[in-house]
């Protein structure tokens, strides 16, 4: 099938127990420096979804017999749609776009699972909390200031759109259809992690330090980082208004992760996130992530970004249009 | 009779070449080339480069020397004229083909709105490791992460096996060895839309740098990048361009994602002109708003 | 078994945890659906670009004039992967566009198929260039 060399069958043997306790701890090679080694280029694709399937309730992980049936099912139909192209009325909004199929872009076929979770937020539910109500209407009144309004200029466009990030980079980093790759570099007291869409770096000094001031706020973010064991722990704070996880989340977004190796190609990630202005309780979640062969390759995004100007200006000819029609 | 005289022409000669050599005119070498400095280690023995770096910002301006000169808004007063330079290039000037130089002068006039770093694109190489922003330098194993603060750049140099690029990118494909003291870095498969600073100098797709990253002292690190565009330039040309660590108690490299900065520049011409009818729905789908994705 | 499992693992459309940015509706406000069209061509230019790659193409029309077109296709992040480069398309193939356009009446269309005038195959998955499996992924 696929000719993409990825090496996540190790994946799958690591998660052969519940991830969260190991019963051997690997133990990792160290940097010249001493620390951990977590670098390499990685893919954080991940058939697990984030949130489990209502329908499975309490139910957090799959048996092997149920990991197998998921596997075949996706596979039969991988197989139906092999070859076909994408069948849709002619005319239609929904046949307006290019061949996800023929870019290597399919991203709508449901593959095996590569661990036996149900869902990567961990716990009973399996689910994002409820939000708050000062949340809830938070996000409700964003919405109709832009309702109406959507093309008006660029700033009313989505995030992804206007090649500022990808909610996925978070932190917490998920897993997103395609270009799910990253890589991590580690120099003296620092660990540098960055995301292939938008070519984002997360810099992560682990001498202790405290946080930035409170005045500095950013997309992504302030982390800083420690080790714990052959654990890296990350602390980020300092979102500013539109933090990448998205959700409703506001500027007191507090994320922490754990990044523990747990085989010669996969580590294990792990995180939390908590925000008193948007959930009722905090929420954690976790997945392999697997060496890939190859590299992360360059998403330049807003240097090529014709998207924008085009949407804007097929918005202002609609309006000629319907002007024209009034007339 | 003869030893003697064929002795001292030899002598003469000698003297001669030892006399020329000290008075070839090597003007930027005598500036900023210190004797041989040996650079601390890291642990695995290499020159240790780790640090967060910045140029004075001066070769981001103009790489040649020049003098102060106004601002493309006079309506923005002093703080954006230009500020004076040595310059940068070694030699003095860029060897531009002539037709070259008339594009350099068509960029220099439009800059305001053609400049690259207008519309927050990536500064490219060798420009990204001169801007008025700093970079951080992370010496993994094997392979070096360069972070840039301007527009969230990134490269990373290959020192285990070396990378093909299948295609072009504004940052290159970057492969890159220890030679002593200095880290030799070869970077291919760049574009032709970066510019080499905001007066306009740019390059073709030919372009091909090699970097030379030394340490001068402790806090000083000597960026040399050779460029050759046989597009472009009558022959290959040098820049040395001294980065400042960056000493601040909290010296951190921050985010500077420009695009909020450069969407008004790029496409304030397509906003909703005021006093427009709304359209109906039709088959636009649901926006997204702001702070979704 | 951890063969099987590895190749159940390694495709590329993984279930998303994240819409990506190419959400039918923004290609709905960029390009019109009571324009559809079918554009034959010569390649002038692929620009390997994201978040979408773009195909400039020159199109000979009925009065023996020549029109430039530009046809907007994936991220080629994914076909590097899979072993093509820019050298996959050359300059001067004669491919065909089965697409929509632009709802501001420019050159620009999106190319929902993208096929050689040759012989029908796919230009990238499909059969026609390394990598390709015959259209399966």
């Amino acid at each position: 099938m696929c000719k993409t060399k990825w090496i996540l069958s190790m994946a799958v043997l690591a998660l052969a127990v519940p991830a969260v306790a190991q019963t051997k701890a690997y133990k990792a090679p160290r940097t010249p420096d001493g620390v951990p080694d977590l670098q390499g280029v990685y893919s954080n694709s991940s058939a697990v979804p984030l949130e489990r399937p209502a329908n499975l309730g309490a139910k957090e992980f799959y048996t092997d017999a149920e990991v197998k049936a998921n596997k075949e099912a996706a596979a039969a139909r991988a197989a139906a749609a092999a070859g076909k192209a994408p069948v849709n009325e002619v005319g239609t909004v929904a046949d307006i776009h290019y061949d996800t199929a023929q870019f290597g872009l399919k991203g709508n076929v449901t593959d095996a699972m590569v661990s036996k979770r149900t869902s990567i937020i961990t716990g009973e539910t399996g689910r994002v909390p409820a939000m708050l109500e000062i949340a809830t209407k938070r996000q409700a009144d964003a919405r109709a200031a832009v309702a109406g309004h959507q093309f008006d200029g660029p700033e009313n466009r989505g995030i992804a759109e206007r090649c500022i990030y990808w909610g996925n980079e978070g932190p917490p980093m998920l897993p997103v259809g395609y270009n799910a790759t990253l890589q991590i570099v580690q120099g003296q007291g620092y660990v540098g992690i960055v995301q292939e869409m938008i070519h984002d770096t997360r810099i992560i000094p682990t001498d202790g330090r405290p946080h930035a001031s409170d005045n500095i706020r950013q997309f992504f973010g302030e982390s800083v980082g420690r080790w714990e064991g052959d654990t890296l722990v990350v602390d980020t704070t300092n979102f500013n208004d539109m933090p990448a996880v998205g959700r409703g989340a506001s500027r007191e977004l507090h994320v922490i992760e754990k990044f523990t190796r747990t085989g010669p190609q996969t580590v294990l990630y792990q995180f939390t996130v908590s925000d008193p202005k948007t959930w009722e309780k905090s929420w954690s979640g976790e997945y392999p992530i697997g060496k890939i062969d190859g590299a992360v390759y360059e998403y330049a995004c807003q240097e090529a970004n014709y998207g924008m100007a085009n949407i804007l200006s097929g918005a202002r000819a609609d309006e000629k249009k319907a002007a024209a029609a009034k007339k | 009779m003869r030893n003697w005289f064929t002795g001292s022409v030899v002598v003469a000669s000698a003297t001669a070449a030892i006399l020329t050599a000290v008075f070839v005119p090597v003007q930027t070498q005598a500036q900023t080339k210190a004797p041989a400095y040996k650079a601390p280690r890291t642990k695995d023995g290499k020159p240790n480069l780790n640090g967060i770096w910045m140029s004075n910002g001066l070769p981001n301006w103009d790489l040649e020397p020049h003098g102060p000169a106004p601002s493309v808004d006079p309506k923005l007063g002093s703080i954006y004229a230009i500020p004076p330079s040595v310059g940068y290039v070694v030699g003095g000037k860029i060897p531009y083909k002539p037709e070259a130089l008339e594009q350099k002068k068509k960029n220099f006039a439009a800059r305001a709105k053609e400049d690259p770093e207008a519309k927050c694109y990536m500064g490219g190489v060798p420009r990204a490791n001169y801007m008025s922003y700093p970079f951080q330098i992370l010496q993994g194993s094997p392979d070096i992460m360069m972070s840039y603060q301007y527009a969230g750049a990134v490269r990373i140099l290959h020192l285990g096996t070396p990378a093909k690029a299948p295609a072009d990118s504004w940052m290159g494909t970057s492969n890159a060895k220890w030679e002593g003291e200095t880290l030799v870095v070869d970077v291919t498969a760049l574009g032709d839309q970066s510019w080499l600073d905001r007066s306009g100098n740019f390059h073709s797709d030919q372009l091909h740098v090699v970097e030379r990253w030394t340490m001068r002292s402790a806090d000083v690190l000597i960026y040399e990048a050779r460029i050759e565009d046989p597009e472009v330039y009558t022959q290959p040309w040098t820049i040395r361009v001294p980065l400042y660590r960056q000493v601040e108690d909290n010296a951190r490299l921050l985010e500077f994602k420009c695009v909020v900065f450069a969407e008004e520049l790029l496409y304030g011409h397509l906003r909703k002109p005021v006093g427009t009818p709304e359209p109906a729905p039709a088959n636009n789908g649901k926006g997204k708003g702001k702070g979704k994705q | 078994m951890r063969k099987t499992l590895a190749i159940a693992a390694v495709c590329v459309g993984m279930l998303m945890a994240s819409r990506p940015a190419a959400a039918h509706h923004a290609f709905a406000a960029e390009f019109d659906a009571s324009k559809p069209l079918l554009l034959k061509g010569t390649v002038v230019k692929w620009e390997l670009v994201n978040p979408h790659s773009w195909i400039h193409l020159d199109v000979k029309n009925a009065d023996g004039t020549t029109t430039r077109w530009m046809v907007e296709g994936g991220s080629p992040n994914s076909l590097f992967r899979l072993g093509f480069t820019k050298e996959s398309l050359p300059k001067g193939s004669e491919i065909v566009v089965d697409g929509y356009q632009a709802k501001d009446g420019a050159n620009r269309a999106v190319g929902k198929d993208l096929t050689f005038a040759k012989d029908g195959k796919r230009l990238f998955m499909g059969g026609s260039a390394p990598g390709a499996d015959g259209g399966n992924q």
